[in-house]
């Protein structure tokens, strides 16, 4: 696979990371979409894609994003109400839907908890996406908050097929 | 060397509100007759809605998983050496309801006798109970699975929301044909509980009429309801060199994205649209080949319209005379579950000939022109089925049945 783009979350110079309209409390759908700007902001200009440009969203995390699922679950054993904002932002697709509307990325969606090196079986799903045909390019975003509340780190990188940079 | 035949299907288990076994699933569903009942499983106390389809035997999710693993594979006459050569897909949300409860979990001994790996009490998932006690998580759940199913391959775990278990169907039947791997344990469970029904119930999701209606005139939402799957996936010439009698093919398998907004379907349904272009294209399989649309539809009005859409822009003029029904009104959405589900009731129907009813109906919208399975099972007129799945994030999925 080629690497035609790369970025990372944070980077040199980096401060907090901005908040995107619709998700709260937790900095993992931020952080995804700031380092999938980056990257994607390295390879095109602006937003969006021409439509039919097939780039998958391959989002890798192990953690997911624990700041809301603990939120939910302290809220929930407590006999609260979660807040409705929670309902989507409880799966990874969200953000990464996020990400495809913003871009105009009309390739599949995938997300993936790994089970090995997290790059590589990113980069193994992306392969496959091209291989068998449904995509002609991908966005792996990888991702992972820290349980002590830490800011989440992540890497983009948008592949194609090829070799090398 | 690259598969050139269709991966096949070997072996199949579901578990859900109708019962336990692809026998419990497939009357229910050509029954008809919708499983919801006020939840007992825990506390639905300030909830808008208080209804699912859940069955009240059911185990904790990582014992369930095993069990349909285990009758999968028994199912696909897999011994203890076809175990040891499958791969393992996961599709489940994951979190700590999904790992080993010590306090319900059974003995851990391996089916076949192989080495015990009791995970539960092991620290591979020692913060099953904290929160948000994701350490572990579904990788580990996967693990275990592997290990007590006898089962020697890669694992991957899919959490892909509502397109889990789909995409790893499409990704497993795509490494068969490419000759990547001779067979995959698909696996995906979901069991309603607390999070995730409170989620849903403050998304404003849930039908507050206790009724599930898809493409229905009058239809309110979707409920939930528990789903557990196993199915076997092969390669032809793995399932000819053991003798073993496949029980449908993955004809065809296609994902798209809408690229339209973070959870809502793009209205003219063209993401789904193109899963299916896909999975007909993948199959070499005009339009007219499929006999039966196993729909998606939730329940919820401006999904079920996109999907109807997507049909539309996918089918053509077909779309108005495919019979379709979605089997959600009667068994609930089992969130990542339901693809691996719904593909079971699939193939179900299609070697039993008849196509399950889609509850519910209160009269037709005439933003679904569809030709909708209302009042009792017909029977399939063709030996393609399709089975479609969406979720939030615009993401699609087509797989196409054929018979063996």
């Amino acid at each position: 696979m080629r690497v035609v783009a790369e970025g990372r979350w944070p980077e040199a110079g980096d401060g907090g990371v901005p908040g995107v309209a619709g998700f709260v409390h937790s900095d993992f759908a931020p952080v995804v979409v700031a380092v999938a700007d980056r990257c994607l902001g390295r390879a095109h200009a602006v937003p969006p894609l021409p439509a039919g440009n097939r780039t998958a969203v391959v989002l890798v995390s192990a953690s997911g994003d624990r700041a809301s699922a603990g939120h939910v679950r302290a809220t929930v054993a407590a006999g609260g109400r979660v807040g409705p904002l929670f309902f989507f932002q409880s799966v990874p697709n969200s953000v990464a839907g996020h990400v495809a509307a913003r871009w105009g990325l009309d390739g599949p969606v995938v997300c993936l908890s790994p089970t090995g090196e997290p790059r590589a079986e990113g980069t193994a799903e992306a392969e496959l996406l091209l291989h068998d045909g449904d995509a002609d390019q991908a966005l792996l975003v990888l991702i992972e908050q820290a349980p002590d509340g830490t800011p989440s780190e992540a890497v983009a990188v948008l592949l194609e097929e090829g070799t090398g940079q | 060397m690259a598969e050139r035949e269709h991966p096949r299907i070997t072996g199949v288990h579901a578990l859900s509100a109708l019962g336990r076994g692809g026998d419990a699933l497939l009357a229910g569903v050509l029954a008809g007759t919708p499983a919801f009942a006020p939840v007992r499983r825990f506390d639905t106390a300030g909830r808008r809605v208080a209804v699912a389809a859940t069955l009240p035997e059911a185990g904790a999710l990582a014992e369930e998983l095993a069990d349909a693993i285990d009758a999968a594979c028994r199912a696909a006459g897999l011994d203890r050496a076809g175990r040891a050569d499958s791969a393992l897909f996961l599709a489940t949300h994951g979190g700590p309801r999904s790992l080993p409860d010590p306090a319900v979990a059974g003995p851990d001994a391996p089916p076949d006798g192989g080495p015990s790996d009791r995970v539960a009490g092991g620290p591979a998932v020692s913060g099953a109970g904290a929160s948000p006690g994701v350490d572990g998580g579904p990788p580990a759940l996967a693990g275990h699975l592997s290990r007590r199913g006898g089962l020697g391959g890669r694992t991957r775990v899919y959490t892909t929301a509502c397109v889990s278990a789909s995409t790893a169907v499409a990704d497993a039947a795509a490494l068969i044909a490419r000759g990547d791997l001779d067979r995959v344990v698909v696996a995906a469970g979901y069991l309603v509980e607390p999070d995730q029904y409170a989620l849903f119930d403050a998304g404003r999701a849930f039908a507050a009429d206790g009724a599930v209606r898809p493409f229905s005139a009058g239809r309110q939402g979707l409920l939930l309801g528990d789903g557990v799957a196993a199915v076997v996936l092969e390669s032809a010439a793995a399932v000819r060199h053991r003798g073993a009698t496949p029980v449908a093919t993955v004809a065809g398998w296609g994902r798209a994205g809408d690229a339209y907004h973070p959870c809502q379907p793009d209205p003219r349904g063209r993401g789904l649209a193109r899963a299916v272009a896909a999975a007909l294209g993948r199959a070499g399989l005009p339009a007219e080949a499929v006999g039966y649309v196993n729909a998606n539809a939730t329940g919820t009005p401006y999904s079920d319209a996109s999907e109807a859409a997507a049909l539309r822009l996918a089918l053509g003029d077909l779309a108005g005379r495919v019979p379709v029904s979605s089997t959600k009104s009667v068994h609930g959405h089992a969130l990542e579950a339901s693809g691996l589900l719904e593909l079971v009731v699939t193939v179900l129907a299609l070697r039993h000939g008849k196509l399950p009813v889609n509850a519910g109906w209160l009269g037709p919208d005439e933003s679904c022109p569809l030709d909708v399975i209302t009042q009792a099972p017909r029977p399939l007129a063709t030996a393609h089925a399709l089975t479609l799945n969406a979720a939030f994030g615009g993401a699609n999925t087509a797989l196409l049945v054929g018979a063996p």
